[in-house]
């Protein structure tokens, strides 16, 4: 699928979805719910995983650098500083 | 407000780093924050392009991911009267950052949920143009290990979401889920096949 197709595609079910939620009368069932709930938590460990090792050889240190990443989110909540502390740990433990 | 800007400005100048150094053109960049306008789906659906999915895993993982909007807009439509042209707005701009705002305040008019949303939009987006500029410029982003920023982004998402015992544990199984599946399985189908058995798990647990 070219990207502006996926693009199209991705702009109906995030609209499509925005939408539903403000135009129809609905109620979910409970299970659903708490379904959505997690859907966030399972997505965004699923996208961390795969891509914490790298494709260099650099495993060690990348999972290093997430672990201390990892405190500093789990401390702080703060997005920005998660993203540098993690960036500047990796690039400090690969020059050692 | 401006706490909310200075929270999503870093995520949008970092999603357009990624964005260029996956290979998308400016343009292109510009165009997921312009028309789809939902940060997480947009930094994972770059992610599963470097990873090589094809379009259709992008748009499942984008949908899995967005459909959780389909709350926001029931729960903010009960408290705040609008037209069928306000939702059609108000329903493009809708984002987890507008729609907390908007309850929190006690958001009771359409347009100061649109107010939020839109300032919301034209932070993001111009945040875009300057992310997408100087991704254009890193002299060798291979070499820098930009590609790092994407791991330690979802991170940054996840671990505040973390404040149950259960919620730990399906981050864990989803996370140990997706690592073995992307052994064999190309392209998008481990985050779409742990995203969805990870929430059903979370869901079993909490019954």
């Amino acid at each position: 699928m070219s990207f502006w197709l996926t693009c199209l595609g991705m702009l109906a079910v995030t609209f499509g979805s925005r939408l539903a939620g403000l135009l129809v009368r609905m109620r979910l069932p409970p299970f659903w719910l708490r379904f959505l709930h997690f859907v966030p938590i399972a997505v965004f460990a699923a996208l961390v995983t795969p891509s914490v090792e790298g494709p260099r050889g650099e495993g060690g240190i990348r999972v290093a650098a997430a672990a201390l990443a990892g405190v500093v989110a789990w401390r702080t909540r703060h997005l920005a500083a998660t993203i540098a502390v993690g960036l500047a740990a990796f690039w400090l433990l690969r020059l050692l | 407000m401006m706490p909310l800007w200075l929270g999503v400005a870093p995520f949008a100048f970092a999603y357009a780093v990624l964005a260029r150094n996956t290979g998308l053109s400016l343009v292109e960049t510009q165009a997921l924050s312009l028309l789809v306008f939902a940060g997480s789906a947009q930094v994972s659906a770059v992610g599963l392009f470097g990873r090589g999915a094809g379009g259709l895993e992008v748009v499942l993982t984008t949908f899995l991911l967005n459909v959780r909007h389909v709350l926001y807009g029931m729960s903010l439509g009960r408290v705040v009267p609008m037209t069928r042209r306000e939702r059609l707005i108000g329903a493009y701009l809708l984002t987890d950052e507008a729609y907390g705002v908007s309850v929190a305040r006690g958001a009771r008019s359409f347009p100061f949920v649109l107010g939020t949303e839109v300032s919301l939009f034209l932070v993001w987006n111009a945040t875009t143009l300057v992310g997408a500029l100087v991704g254009g410029v890193i002299p060798d982003p291979e070499r820098l290990g930009v590609d790092f920023v994407f791991p330690v982004a979802f991170i940054a998402l996840l671990v505040p979401l973390l404040r149950l015992r259960v919620e730990v544990a399906v981050a864990i199984a989803a996370g140990v889920t997706a690592w073995l599946l992307a052994r064999w399985a190309p392209g998008g189908l481990p985050v779409l096949g742990a995203g969805v058995s990870g929430a059903l798990l979370g869901a079993w647990l909490t019954r």
